[in-house]
C-alpha cells in the first residue's frame, strides 16, 4: 500500500538520518512498481521498484525490505535495502550496513557503514582546490616516526613513484 | 553522529592494541602516483570503510569500490568455493591507475592468490601501481581488520566483526614471490610490524 507518514521514526528498520523527514510517502513491501516515479516529497520504499526515480529536492530511502533497480536523482538518499542502479544526489548518500548496492554514486557527500555490501563507482563533488593541495605534511610526531621507523626492505628506488 | 562513533571505536582499538596508528609511506607514494594521472581511476577491494571512501574519492577522478572481503566471507559461510568471488572483479583490461589490495592476499589460499594477482595485473594500466599489506607477527590475528585512513596518511586498524576469514600469515618473501608479474617498487616495515608493498606494472 501507498501510505503517508509524518513521523520520521515511524519505520524502525530505517536508520537514523540527519535529514528531517517532515512528510513522506511509503511504498509498502507488497507493492511492485515499474516505471518512473517523480515526487515533491520524501519517499520510503519497502517494496520493489524498477525504472527511474526523480525527486531532486527530496530524500529517498530504500528501507530494509526495499528492492530497487533504478536510476535515481534525489537530494539525499539513504540505502538500507537493495539498490541496483546509478544515484545522482545533490546532497548526501548514506549507505547502512544492511545495504546491498551496485552502481554509480555521484554525490556531494557520502557515508558508509562498515559491513555494507557494496560494488560502486563513486564520484564525489570536490572543492576546486582539493586536487592542488599537496600531500599532507605529517605533524611533528608523525614526521619523526616516519623518518625513523618505516624503512625500505626491498625495492627499486626510481620505480616507486 | 557517525563520525563521533567512529572516532571512539578507533580510540578504543588503539588503546586495546597499544597503537596510535602508523604513517603509511606506501600510500603517500601511491597517492603521489595517482595525483600525476589525468582522470585517475582507483580500485579498492578492501573492506568498505567510510574514511577511505571519503579520502580516495576526494582525490581521484573515479573511485571504484568492490569489497572482496565481504564477498569471500559470504562464500565461505555458505560453504561454496571461494574462487567464485573472482567473477565480481569483472572490470575491463587496463582499467585502473591504482589498486588497493590491502591484506586480501593474506586471506586467500595459493590458488586464489594467483588468481588475484593475475586479475590485478590485467586490470592495471601499464605503469599502474598496487598496494599490498600483510600483518607482521606482532599483530597477526585471525580477526579481520580494515586499514582506516586518518590524517596525514596515518593508518588505524578497525575490527570488522562481521568478517570471519582465515589468516594465512604470509611473509615478506611470500609477497614478493606471489607478486612476481609486477616490479617491486617499494616496501616498508612499519611499527609494530605491518608490511607495506608497492608494486608497479611494467
Amino acid at each position: 500500500m501507498l501510505k503517508k507518514s509524518r513521523k520520521a521514526n515511524a519505520e524502525p528498520n530505517v536508520s537514523t538520518s540527519p535529514v528531517t523527514m517532515v512528510d513522506r510517502t511509503i511504498i509498502g513491501d507488497q507493492i511492485y512498481i515499474e516505471g518512473t516515479i517523480r515526487g515533491e516529497e520524501d519517499l520510503l520504499i519497502e517494496g520493489s521498484v524498477k525504472g527511474s526515480i526523480e525527486m531532486k529536492a527530496h530524500h529517498l530511502t530504500v528501507g530494509s525490505k526495499g528492492q530497487v533497480e533504478a536510476e535515481v536523482r534525489a537530494a539525499n538518499v539513504t540505502i538500507s535495502g537493495k539498490l541496483e542502479g546509478n544515484i545522482n544526489a545533490t546532497g548526501r548518500v548514506e549507505i547502512t550496513k544492511a545495504a546491498d548496492f551496485n552502481g554509480e554514486i555521484k554525490a556531494k557527500s557520502i557515508s558508509v557503514e562498515d559491513g555494507a555490501y557494496l560494488k560502486a563507482v563513486i564520484e564525489m563533488e570536490r572543492e576546486p582546490t582539493q586536487k592542488a593541495v599537496p600531500l599532507g605534511k605529517p605533524d611533528a610526531k608523525a614526521s619523526a616516526e616516519s623518518t625513523k621507523e618505516p624503512f625500505v626492505i626491498a625495492g627499486k628506488d626510481s620505480k616507486g613513484s | 553522529m557517525a563520525a563521533s562513533a567512529t572516532n571512539l571505536n578507533q580510540k578504543d582499538l588503539n588503546q586495546h592494541i597499544g597503537l596510535e596508528g602508523y604513517t603509511s609511506n606506501a600510500l603517500k607514494l601511491f597517492m603521489k602516483h595517482l595525483d600525476q594521472q589525468p582522470q585517475s581511476r582507483l580500485l579498492d577491494v578492501g573492506p568498505v570503510c567510510q574514511e577511505n571512501i571519503r579520502f580516495f574519492a576526494g582525490r581521484v577522478w573515479k573511485h571504484y569500490v568492490c569489497d572482496m572481503f565481504i564477498r569471500l566471507d559470504r562464500y565461505i559461510r555458505k560453504n561454496e568455493p571461494a574462487y567464485q568471488i573472482w567473477k565480481e572483479l569483472d572490470y575491463h583490461h587496463e582499467s585502473f591507475d591504482g589498486i588497493l589490495v590491502w591484506e586480501l592476499a593474506d586471506r586467500l589460499d595459493e590458488q586464489d592468490v594467483n588468481r588475484l594477482v593475475t586479475l590485478c595485473h590485467s586490470m592495471l594500466k601499464p605503469g599502474g601501481m598496487a598496494v599490498v599489506m600483510v600483518m607482521g607477527d606482532q599483530v597477526a590475528s585471525s580477526e579481520t581488520r580494515s586499514f582506516v585512513m586518518g590524517q596525514n596518511y596515518r593508518i588505524y586498524l578497525r575490527p570488522q566483526p562481521h568478517l570471519d576469514l582465515p589468516l594465512r600469515g604470509r611473509q615478506n618473501r611470500d609477497v614478493l614471490s606471489m607478486m612476481s608479474p609486477f616490479i617491486p617498487a617499494k616496501s616498508f616495515i612499519c611499527r609494530p610490524g605491518f608490511m607495506e608493498f608497492l608494486f608497479q606494472r611494467e
